[in-house]
């Protein structure tokens, strides 16, 4: 079982990172006045958050110990394009890891776990990382400053 | 009730427009909201929807005239490439569409099938207004341009 729960923590920690990162661009698109952006990455980071949950209760199911205090690195990303594209990396960072996490979880045959976290790659697929995707095909389409300007 | 075969012949044929139709703007529809234009998703899977109704009307019409509609055929589907296009190829096959269905009205009044020309012209009436509709996209995206028109239509 503590392979499944480092695996869980190491989860974890892509999620505790999401939580910061969403937290920072969203109160940064605010700030901005793009309350659009605001309210979406701000929603984003609820889900996170709610991804977080389910790992920390099920490494305590699984008497582990969430390490809560891990995380990934942020990213230098200073205009809107650019922080969109950072979430979207992160995104595919995170469902790459619930991969491996997935495959582990078959192997020891431990597929409630499998489940939630399928769960999770089904948020962060066709959610999260589909959305991002399309705001920067919709930069290109519109051009940025109209793009920016749906956003306010 | 045994149909007039220059009827049911005309009708097969609006059916198949139809039903290639209902697939040009059914995919239409789909790759406009995989963009992000949900405003354009909507309003073109609302008439790919509305061209199933019609296509049912007409499959109903022909078994009552004691006719075989025919499911089997599909014309040629103009799908494009990004939405400006798309709205075009749209335009074009509505009022290819306009055009069969007027013919189809003719022939059932020579035909002095009433009630199938009925049918038909409620459906062109239909037709008229999604393709008033795809007109207006058309020229605003002229008069706007197309980067101004789709950032309405997110
Ligand atoms: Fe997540
Ligand atoms: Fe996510």
């Amino acid at each position: 079982m503590s392979q499944v729960v480092n695996t869980l923590n190491g989860l974890l920690a892509w999620e505790l990172t999401s939580i910061d990162q969403y937290t920072a661009h969203s109160e940064q698109y605010a700030d901005w006045g793009f309350n659009k952006l605001y309210e979406r990455i701000s929603h984003e980071a609820d889900d996170e958050r709610g991804h977080a949950k389910l790992l920390i209760e099920r490494i305590l199911y699984l008497e582990g110990k969430p390490d809560m205090e891990s995380r990934h690195a942020l990213p230098n990303a200073d205009n809107v394009p650019e922080m969109l594209s950072a979430d979207l990396d992160l995104e595919r960072k995170n469902a790459t890891a619930l991969k491996a996490a997935i495959e582990l979880c078959e192997q020891h045959k431990d597929f409630v776990t499998r489940d939630m976290l399928v769960g999770i790659l089904k948020d962060t697929e066709e959610d999260h990382a589909y959305w991002l995707r399309q705001q920067l095909g919709l930069i290109n389409r519109l051009g940025l400053e109209r793009y920016l300007q749906a956003m306010m | 009730m045994r149909g007039n075969s220059t009827v049911l012949a005309a009708l097969n044929k609006i059916l198949t427009r139809k039903l290639t139709t209902i697939n040009q703007f059914f995919l239409h529809a789909r790759m406009h909201k995989n963009w992000g234009f949900e405003q354009l998703n909507n309003k073109v899977y609302k008439a790919s929807i509305d061209e199933m109704k019609h296509a049912d009307k007409i499959i109903e019409r022909i078994l009552l005239l004691d006719g075989l509609p025919n499911l089997q055929e599909l014309g040629k589907l103009y799908i494009g490439e990004e939405p400006g296009e798309m709205l075009k190829l749209d335009d074009k096959l509505q009022t290819e569409d306009i055009n069969h269905i007027r013919q189809a009205i003719a022939v059932c009044e020579s035909e002095h099938d009433f009630v199938s020309r009925k049918m038909l012209a409620e459906i062109l009436e239909q037709q008229e207004e999604h393709q008033d509709w795809l007109d207006t996209q058309c020229s605003l995206i002229d008069t706007i341009g197309l980067e101004n028109y789709l950032q309405q239509q997110l």
